[in-house]
């Protein structure tokens, strides 16, 4: 399961990881003004959260991240096929 | 080493071109780009289905297209995905039978980042007629590949299968002959 840190001193409560998240992974903790990780089990790993983030305060571990095929020598020897 | 390295910038170069397509297409024929790409998509679906055995059980037809994926060197991983508030994985609603799936490698979105071009696009299409493509030919059904949220590792989808619920053929009772 994908693992998501929340870094609460850098999270500024703006909700755009709340608002972007597809499948509502985050709550807003309103009395905090932090984020939160409701639904962790929720999570695709899509990292648009992360990306959104204008502070940096969302990390995940144990996801798939997607292969930069461009640059995986055997990927490229499967498609030589194809061109 | 060399040739395989010449390998990986003519495909690069495939790949930017494919960018480049899509986004003059976009530009020049509006949304008839989509068209375009769907269709693509639909024929290799077709194409690379043809023999693959028929089907009335949805995640059986999942799995058999991602086989057909996996068979032909694509890379296009998908699973299906249950959000915790969802008792089961197929919804049946007023369209059809839905599920969602996760794309998690996908070449068209490489392409697409390779090149700085935007998600949602034209290209992105040719999954749903990829899919349409298939599932005509495994369950005979026409489905639609909605993209929910399209991430930059991961993409969100959503399967509708445009399925008649099964008709109920009236029981035929031989009555004595008169």
């Amino acid at each position: 399961m994908v693992e998501i840190t929340v870094h609460e001193q850098a999270c500024r409560g703006c909700e755009i990881c709340v608002d972007v998240c597809p499948t509502k992974v985050f709550e807003l903790d309103s009395q905090q003004r932090l984020c939160t990780v409701k639904h962790a089990e929720d999570c695709i790993a899509c990292l648009s959260c992360a990306y959104l983030c204008p502070s940096g305060a969302l990390s995940h571990s144990n996801y798939h991240s997607v292969r930069n095929f461009y640059r995986d020598l055997k990927f490229c020897a499967k498609m030589e096929k194809f061109l | 080493m060399d040739e395989l390295l010449d390998t990986r910038a003519s495909l690069q170069e495939t790949m930017k071109f494919l960018g480049a397509i899509a986004s003059g297409i976009e530009e020049a024929i509006g949304e008839s780009a989509n068209s375009i790409s769907y269709l693509a998509g639909k024929r290799l679906g077709m194409k690379l289905s043809e023999n693959v055995a028929q089907t009335d059980d949805i995640e059986k037809a999942l799995g058999a297209v991602s086989k057909v994926l996996v068979d032909n060197s694509c890379l296009w991983h998908f699973e299906t995905f249950m959000p915790h508030d969802r008792k089961e994985l197929i919804r049946h609603t007023e369209q059809g039978e839905e599920l969602m799936l996760v794309f998690r490698d996908c070449m068209i979105r490489q392409s697409l980042f390779t090149f700085g071009h935007h998600q949602k696009g034209s290209l992105c299409n040719m999954m749903f007629g990829f899919f349409s493509g298939a599932l005509q030919n495994i369950m005979g059904c026409d489905s639609t590949l909605e993209i929910d949220h399209a991430g930059e590792n991961a993409c969100l989808k959503r399967l509708t299968l445009h399925r008649k619920p099964a008709e109920q053929i009236p029981v035929k009772r031989k009555g004595p002959k008169r």
